[in-house]
C-alpha cells in the first residue's frame, strides 16, 4: 500500500480517481490548487486505488493523506 | 634500566582510554539504538585508515602510593582517516562521557578539529553528539580558570575551516550548546531521523526559563530542522548519515585551492531526453515536476539534493555534467509556485556561497515568477532576505549557465543570472518585470473598469502582453545566448562546461566574500 501525502497545502481542484479504479504509472489521480498553479500528482506506479481521503473544494494541508495505491 | 615501565604504562593507558565511559555507559548508547563515537569514525573511514591524536588525553586517577588506578580520557575523538581514498580530518563528541559535555582534555582536542582541517588543508567531518558547557565547568568540580582576555576566538578557526575547506557535520544524538553552534558552522549538515535531536538548551532549561513543557523531540527533532534549514539533510540512521556526508564528499575538492574531482563519466555528452520536449505543460498554470529535469539533463543518478525540506520553492544541490562537480540550482513550482520566499533566498545564497567558495560552476534551471508576496511574506523581511542572494549572485565569480525553462519574473530572477552566465531559453520560457496576471491587473486598472466587459478585456490585455513576454523577440534581440529544443539542454550544457572548464584554475584561493553557516 502506497500512501500518497500532499506536499503542500492548497484546495483540492479535481479528483479524477475514485475508490477501486485501476491506475498506471504516471497518470494523474488529482489536482491540488496551490498559489493559483495547478498542481498534479502522478500514480508512483500502477494498482488499484484502495481509499481515498479527499474530495474537490477541500482545503487541505501539507503532509494530508490523499490517497492510498494498492499495487 | 630500560623505559619497560613507562611503556607498560602507556600501553595501560591507550587500553583505558578505548573503555571509552565503561562497559555501562557504552551498553546505555546501544540500548538506545545509538552507536559510540569510536562506531560511527570506523564505520565512515575505511577500513583500518584511523589515525587518532591524543589517544592518551585524558584526566589519570592515581592512589595513594601514586599508581594509576583509572583513567577519564578525553571525551571527544580525534584525527586523520580516509574516505573513499581521500584523508580528512574526523572529530567527534564522546556521549558516553559526561553526556558529550567537554571535559578539559576533550575541550582541547575538540577545538583543535578546524585548526588541523586548516593547517593539512582537508575536509573536516565532525560527528556530533554532546552537549555545551556546563556551570560546572569543564573540571566538573566548580568553574574552571577563566580563560584569557587576549585568548583568541574560538570562533574564528571555526570559520576560517569554512573558508579553506569542506567542512560536513552529522548529528547523531542530542546535540546542544556549542555542538549545535559547530553543526551547522558546516557546508552540508545531516541529521539521524531515528537519534538525533537538536537543541539551543534542552527541556529542562527551557521549562524553567518559559513555563513551556516540550520533549527532545517536539523541541529540535527532525520535524522541525529539516523543514527549518537548520540541517540541510536528514537521514533515517546514523549510517545513512555517513552516507550522506561520503556522498557530499565525493563532489568537493579537498580545499579552495584544488579543482572538484573529475569522476569518469559513461554519461554520453550528447542525450537528448525526448521527455524534455513535452515536461513543461502549455497551460501556464499547471505545475511541473523540475526534479524531472535536473534528472534528464545531469550525469545519470549524479543529483545529490540539499535541503529539500526547506526554502521549497527552491531546489538546490551538487550534480556533474560529463563527470564534471557542477551546482545545480531550480524552481520548484509545486511549492508556492517557485517563488523566492525568505528561507528560498536563504538557501540559495549558501548555496551559491558554497559554489564560489569551491569554485563549482553553476548551473540554474528557471522558473521565478518572482519574490513571495502577502502579508506573510512582509512580515518575513523576504525583500531584504531576497536582495542578499541577488547580490551575493552578483558578486560571484564562478561561471554560470542560466537555463530559461519557464518564468522569469522581477527583481527575484536576477538571482539566478549570475555576472556574464550563459543563457539559453527554452520555447515555454517567459520573462519580464512580473508575471502578467498580476501586473494587467495593476498596469491597466482603469481601462480594465471602463471597458464594457471588464473580464473579457484583462483576458485580451494579458494574452496580448503574455504574447511580448515570448523568447523569440529575446532571442532576437540577443538577450539570450540562445533559443533550444528542451532536448538539447544537456548538449549544450556539457559544450559549454567544456569551454569554461580552463577557466577554473585561475578562480581557485579564498573567494571575495565570505561563507557565512
Amino acid at each position: 500500500m502506497t500512501r500518497i501525502e500532499l506536499e503542500t497545502a492548497g484546495s483540492v481542484w479535481k479528483l479524477l480517481v475514485a475508490e477501486g479504479d485501476v491506475v498506471v504509472e504516471g497518470q494523474t489521480l488529482f489536482i491540488l490548487e496551490v498559489m493559483k498553479m495547478e498542481v498534479p500528482y502522478e500514480a508512483p506506479h500502477s494498482g488499484t486505488v484502495a481509499a481515498v481521503s479527499i474530495s474537490e473544494g477541500d482545503t487541505v494541508a501539507e503532509d494530508d493523506l490523499a490517497m492510498e495505491i494498492r499495487s | 634500566m630500560s623505559w619497560k615501565p613507562e611503556v607498560d604504562e602507556i600501553k595501560k593507558r591507550r587500553e583505558l582510554a578505548l573503555a571509552q565511559g565503561g562497559p555501562d555507559a557504552i551498553a546505555k548508547q546501544h540500548g538506545q539504538h545509538r552507536l559510540t563515537i569510536r562506531e560511527r569514525v570506523d564505520q565512515l573511514l575505511d577500513a583500518g585508515s584511523f589515525e587518532e591524536l591524543g589517544p592518551v588525553a585524558g584526566t589519570p586517577v592515581y592512589n595513594e602510593s601514586g599508581e594509576l588506578v583509572s583513567y577519564d580520557p578525553a571525551n571527544f575523538i580525534l584525527g586523520f582517516g580516509k574516505v573513499n581514498g581521500r584523508r580528512v580530518i574526523v572529530g567527534g563528541e564522546d556521549f558516553t562521557m559526561r553526556g558529550g559535555s567537554p571535559s578539559p582534555a576533550g575541550l582541547r582536542k575538540s577545538v583543535y578539529a578546524e585548526d588541523l582541517a586548516i593547517q593539512y588543508k582537508i575536509p573536516l567531518i565532525r560527528l556530533h553528539e554532546g552537549s555545551g558547557g556546563s556551570v560546572g565547568g569543564t573540571g566538573g568540580k566548580g568553574p574552571s580558570l577563566p580563560g584569557p582576555v587576549n585568548a583568541p576566538s574560538r570562533f574564528r578557526s571555526v570559520a576560517q575551516a569554512m573558508a579553506t575547506v569542506p567542512v560536513a557535520t552529522a548529528a547523531m544524538g542530542a546535540v546542544a550548546g556549542l555542538p549545535a553552534g559547530r553543526l551547522v558552522a558546516s557546508h552540508f549538515s545531516v541529521m539521524s531521523k531515528s537519534t538525533a535531536q537538536i537543541i539551543t538548551a534542552g527541556p529542562a532549561v527551557v521549562e524553567r526559563a518559559m513555563g513551556e513543557k516540550k520533549t527532545k523531540d517536539e523541541l529540535g527533532g527532525w520535524k522541525v530542522h529539516t523543514k527549518n534549514g537548520t540541517v540541510d539533510n536528514g537521514a533515517d540512521d546514523e549510517v545513512a548519515c555517513l552516507e550522506e556526508i561520503k556522498r557530499f564528499l565525493s563532489y568537493m575538492p579537498d580545499n579552495i585551492n584544488q579543482l572538484a574531482p573529475l569522476v569518469e563519466s559513461d554519461d554520453p555528452v550528447d542525450r537528448c531526453e525526448e521527455l524534455l520536449l513535452e515536461v513543461v505543460p502549455r497551460d501556464r498554470r499547471i505545475a511541473f515536476e523540475m526534479r524531472k529535469i535536473i534528472n534528464a539533463v545531469f550525469d545519470a543518478d549524479s543529483f545529490f539534493e540539499m535541503g529539500r525540506g526547506y526554502g521549497r520553492s527552491q531546489i538546490t544541490g551538487l550534480a556533474r555534467l560529463n563527470g564534471q562537480t557542477v551546482g545545480v540550482w531550480g524552481n520548484d513550482c509545486k511549492f508556492l509556485a517557485g517563488s523566492m520566499t525568505r528561507d528560498g533566498a536563504h538557501k540559495a545564497r549558501r548555496f551559491m556561497e558554497l559554489c564560489e567558495a569551491f569554485t563549482l560552476p553553476i548551473v540554474t534551471l528557471v522558473d521565478e515568477p518572482g519574490f513571495m508576496i502577502g502579508s506573510q511574506a512582509e512580515r518575513e523581511a523576504t525583500i531584504r532576505h531576497g536582495a542578499s542572494a541577488v547580490l551575493t549572485a552578483a558578486m560571484t565569480t564562478v561561471p554560470w549557465a542560466a537555463v530559461m525553462v519557464r518564468r522569469s519574473f522581477g527583481v527575484a530572477q536576477a538571482a539566478h543570472y549570475g555576472p556574464e552566465a550563459y543563457v539559453l531559453a527554452w520555447p515555454s520560457a517567459e520573462s519580464g518585470p512580473l508575471p502578467v496576471e498580476g501586473g494587467v491587473a495593476v498596469a491597466f486598472r482603469r481601462e480594465i473598469e471602463s471597458a464594457a466587459d471588464p473580464d473579457t478585456k484583462r483576458r485580451e490585455l494579458e494574452e496580448l502582453l503574455a504574447s511580448k513576454q515570448s523568447p523569440f523577440p529575446r532571442a532576437e534581440a540577443m538577450a539570450v545566448h540562445d533559443l533550444i529544443d528542451p532536448r538539447e539542454t544537456r548538449p549544450e550544457l556539457c559544450k559549454w562546461l567544456a569551454r569554461v572548464q580552463p577557466l577554473l584554475p585561475d578562480l581557485l584561493g579564498p573567494s571575495a566574500f565570505a561563507i557565512r553557516p
